[in-house]
């Protein structure tokens, strides 16, 4: 149950919880990429709601809800998680503590604002980064965090704040790891219901999420045309850009990391040219994704050359991308 | 075909991020890349902080705003955030802004927020 913790690894990767969520459970002994974490808990999304707002400005997501792909992963395998949060501090850093010292590996929700050991300029209010800790030197803790090349050192101090941030998706001290892993897991049947479930999602009527969503805020965006308020159309194009990119992984990030996952789910007996195809139209959406990103920012730059008719038309381009892909993969024997 | 961007983002601090692209074999793996663009949307973010901070000082000194809202963007926060962050609700903190009910404000309210911003009561006191 709680053995030691055979071989640990860190890596850098795309995106922390899934990134977060593979080293752990190789560590454990369930070796899983990250793009087979992300995948298989169906956590590619589009998500804007323009009625709740972050500063001011909507919720944009493009993956699932903070802490989902630790919640989900423990249903898709079968695996029982140990998941703890705490009401006193001090509880959580004693619980910490002990763990760092006997060398076992657990991940920690924190917020990213708190992390001292991030660049000054990365540090905003985002309460669901993940990270790992490994162990204590002197009273450091020793942290592989998915963002950074090298493994990192943070104070209890940094620590502690980070874990007990207040606001939005609150961690709570949230401290988690594998507590039993099954021996065999159906794989097939696993990969096939998540990418059926994920096409459902992106496919649903619901008009602000999925490729709707993506429809809907390509038309506020067209909207922005008759916006006087410069400083609000700057802030509010390089905020997708932000949700889009950079927020947790960059470069059409997400779309790239599910299309890593559709190719490595035809080595379990699915479709393997369905899925060819539709990882080949995801990576399409990716590109186009990321020149609506570039759009976004040349606007923002140029102000009075904006057009925002160019800007939209490319989120409706990524938008038919994906509908095209996930009409495939709702089918998906 | 993925592109690697190599830009610089002076944003990471020489960090460099990774991303997923096909290798020449066609196979997906994670390559480290730069982007120009994500260095643009940080900085916008954080120059609009910096932009609130200087607005914010010129309604302090017209006797308007309340160094807490000062701080509050020093921190980078916005209102649901400090809120919660103070655990009040935000018509509470809202009023908190203004330097006419923080001038009434008792030290212990006060050190509240200078808890939440990591600073001495009395930096929130004497303001500059």
């Amino acid at each position: 149950m709680s053995q030691k913790v055979p071989t640990f690894s860190h890596s850098q990767f795309a995106h922390c919880e899934s990134g977060v969520t593979s080293t752990l459970f190789s560590a454990y002994g369930f070796k899983i990429s990250e793009p087979m974490a992300f995948g298989i808990t169906s956590a590619l999304t589009f998500v804007y709601l323009p009625f709740v707002k972050v500063n001011n400005l909507p919720l944009i997501a493009y993956r699932s809800l903070p802490k989902s792909i630790i919640n989900t992963i423990s249903k898709v395998l079968h695996v029982t998680m140990e998941k703890r949060s705490y009401k006193s501090e001090q509880d959580a850093n004693e619980e910490l503590k002990s763990f760092a010292k006997e060398g076992k590996l657990v991940g920690l929700q924190t917020s990213v604002y708190y992390l001292p050991y991030f660049p000054k300029d990365m540090r905003f209010h985002f309460n669901a980064h993940n990270l790992l800790v490994y162990g204590m030197e002197g009273e450091e803790y020793l942290i592989s965090d998915p963002v950074f090349e090298e493994t990192v050192k943070c104070s209890q101090e940094g620590l502690t704040k980070a874990r007990f941030a207040k606001g939005v998706f609150a961690p709570k001290g949230f401290l988690y790891y594998p507590k039993t892993i099954p021996q065999s897991v159906d794989m097939h049947s696993a990969i096939k219901k998540a990418i059926v479930k994920n096409a459902k999602s992106m496919l649903t009527p619901f008009p602000f999420a999925g490729v709707k969503g993506m429809r809907r805020l390509a038309k506020k965006i067209e909207s922005l045309h008759s916006e006087t308020n410069t400083r609000y159309i700057k802030n509010y194009l390089t905020h997708i850009v932000r949700m889009q990119e950079e927020i947790g992984t960059g470069g059409g990030g997400f779309r790239f990391l599910y299309a890593a996952f559709l190719e490595e789910a035809k080595s379990y007996g699915l479709n393997a040219e369905m899925l060819t195809e539709a990882s080949e139209l995801i990576v399409k959406s990716g590109n186009t994704l990321r020149e609506f990103a570039l759009y976004c920012v040349e606007g923002s730059r140029k102000l009075e050359k904006l057009d925002t008719q160019k800007i939209a038309s490319k989120l409706v381009e990524a938008s038919e991308h994906e509908e095209k892909a996930f009409k495939l993969l709702k089918m998906l024997k | 075909m993925i592109e690697i961007p190599h830009e610089p983002n002076a944003t990471l601090d020489g960090i460099q991020k990774v991303m997923y692209a096909k290798n020449d074999q066609g196979e997906f793996e994670r390559y480290n890349y730069g982007s120009s663009v994500e260095e643009f949307a940080t900085q916008v973010a954080v120059e609009e902080y910096e932009t609130l901070k200087q607005e914010c000082l010129a309604r302090i000194k017209q006797g308007l705003s309340s160094p807490i809202e000062y701080f509050m963007y020093d921190n980078r926060m916005d209102l649901p955030t400090l809120a919660s962050a103070v655990g009040m609700f935000q018509w509470r903190v809202k009023r908190h802004l203004k330097m006419r009910v923080f001038q009434t404000m008792s030290d212990a309210l006060l050190l509240r927020y200078a808890d939440v911003f990591s600073i001495d009561l009395f930096y929130l006191k004497d303001f500059r």
